[in-house]
């Protein structure tokens, strides 16, 4: 790992704090639109490689596990959003969402990519915010369904070596609602991001 | 006369109007009660309604096809948490119905879309209304169903035989290698049965082998006949045949052989000027504990074959595990 990516241990602090704050206020907002309490864990922050990353997601091959994810760019910062639904029940999800239609592969399909788009701009917001950026989205893309994010990451083809994961896991009270979201921010962004770390730590 | 200042803002104005309205995606703008506000010329030309026949009317009203109470649950999350929501053809081919843009050459009979729903915010940063993005994506989505069904077609090909449309060698094999595992844990009635042409070698060099290969088709073609849908039926060898009879047990597989010889047996094979007339030869052997492989299975359903081959043909026989 060269120097100009390697995290201090200021910055990693800095995007810690950041990432509690927004998920504060997503926490808030979630609980609004919801009506219910979202309970978040501790963010965690790394510096990881593609294999650790597709570690991390492997369970979305396992039954009961849907992942999705989501690019968004701005500022100069660019990633992904993943997903992971772990022990998360459709009828429950469906509840949680208002959604009263009958429940087949579609609507599944509609439920993770709102539930998804629902989770994870609640909290780049946040984090955009803090930053001074302004996020683009792109539609969210379901996994497994056109590829298996593992052998995505795990291919010869991934021209990148390292990632800025932020991980947060997600847990609906009272429903069977539970998932982890990864942002995945790309190495060639990093030294932007440092830039904005630098300006709010001094 | 206007001042400079606001020259220049009536000209900025104006081309991101110009703007707006050339570009080729549907813009639209929804106010608080989903009355439409902006409707560009993409909107226009696809809709084929004009500005003045959609502007201050309820989007509802208009465009039947939109689910109203799908639509509002999406666009009630964006007014509270200000984020941007998606929908893509894979969740709804479209949000509206319009032609495909390739009228005469295009395969859909629609329009894809890929719709994007973005916050606009007020000078007093409130969330006043919603601008609709609509994306005509029916290249990509007939492609993508179109690879769909061809890697579907392919799987199919590449498990069957392509003379017989029987599964082939390879495909049957895994299927009873799925059977005999299931046999370990469940060990059920199942029977194994193997059969080959009489004397096919004189088929071929008596009528040639175009004819070889309609007996074989033929042969075929009464096996799918005789067997009920939770069979296996493949092509092991060139005129040999393997039929996989899960929860049957061997009693009531003779049944099955015996329908088989005496069809086949009855038989008449035309090909061109010949008429051909040939009968078959089966071993049976349904699943015992003491088999240790499903290479063994078939070996003992072969000896079963191989006895009726030496009791004059025509006829089938069961292996007799006891006797072992």
């Amino acid at each position: 790992m060269t120097n100009s990516i390697a995290l201090s241990e200021d910055k990693r602090d800095c995007l810690q704090e950041i990432s509690n704050v927004a998920m504060g206020q997503a926490g808030d907002h979630l609980a609004r639109l919801l009506d219910s309490f979202v309970v978040l864990s501790i963010p965690h922050v790394a510096i990881l490689t593609p294999t650790e990353i597709a570690m991390a997601v492997q369970t979305v091959d396992e039954h009961n596990v849907s992942g999705v994810c989501q690019g968004f760019i701005g500022g100069g910062i660019a990633g992904e959003a993943m997903l992971l639904f772990n022990d998360t029940s459709f009828i429950d999800l469906a509840k949680l969402m208002n959604f009263e239609e009958e429940l087949n592969e579609s609507a599944e399909r509609e439920l993770l990519i709102d539930a998804t788009n629902i989770l994870v701009g609640a909290l780049l917001r946040g984090i955009a915010e803090q930053l001074d950026i302004e996020f683009s989205f792109g539609p969210p893309a379901i996994l497994g369904q056109h590829q298996e994010l593992d052998k995505l990451l795990a291919s010869d083809n991934v021209r990148w070596e390292h990632a800025l994961v932020i991980e947060v896991n997600y847990k609906i009270e009272g429903y069977d609602v539970q998932c982890d979201l990864l942002m995945v921010i790309t190495e060639s962004s990093l030294t932007r991001l440092y830039g904005k770390l630098d300006y709010l730590l001094d | 006369m206007l001042g400079s200042s606001e020259n220049d803002m009536m000209n900025d104005f104006r081309w991101i109007m110009d703007v707006v309205q050339n570009v080729d995606v549907g813009l639209v703008l929804l106010d608080r009660n989903y009355d439409i506000q902006l409707w560009n010329s993409f909107m226009q030309n696809h809709s084929a309604l004009s500005a003045e026949d959609v502007i201050g009317k309820n989007l509802f009203d208009n465009f039947t096809e939109i689910d109203q109470k799908w639509f509002l649950r999406k666009v009630e999350s964006i007014y509270l948490l200000k984020n941007s929501a998606f929908t893509t053809w894979e969740q709804r081919p479209y949000l509206f119905r319009f032609d495909n843009y390739r009228p005469i050459t295009g395969k859909a009979e629609f329009m894809y879309q890929n719709s994007t729903f973005i916050p606009i915010q007020n000078l007093n940063g409130e969330i006043s209304s919603i601008c609709l993005i609509i994306y005509d994506v029916t290249e990509q989505a007939v492609n993508n169903i179109e690879l769909g069904e061809a890697n579907n077609k392919l799987e199919v090909i590449s498990q069957t035989d392509g003379l017989t449309g029987l599964l082939n060698r390879k495909t049957w094999e895994d299927h009873l290698n799925n059977e005999f595992e299931r046999q370990q844990r469940y060990n059920e009635d199942c029977t194994l049965v193997i059969f080959d042409i009489d004397h096919f070698k004189k088929v071929n060099d008596n009528y040639g082998h175009p004819a070889g290969d309609e007996v074989i088709r033929k042969t075929a073609d009464v096996t799918r006949q005789c067997i009920r849908k939770t069979d296996i039926a493949g092509r092991y060898g060139g005129e040999e045949y393997v039929i996989l009879l899960p929860h049957t047990h061997v009693d009531s597989a003779k049944i099955l052989a015996e329908r088989i010889r005496k069809k086949i047996e009855s038989l008449i094979v035309c090909y061109e000027d010949f008429s051909i007339n040939y009968t078959v030869s089966l071993g049976l052997s349904g699943f015992d504990k003491s088999l240790a492989s499903p290479t063994a299975w078939i070996d003992s359903a072969d000896q079963a074959l191989y006895q009726s081959k030496e009791g004059g043909r025509n006829q089938f026989h069961i292996f007799d595990h006891s006797a072992k």
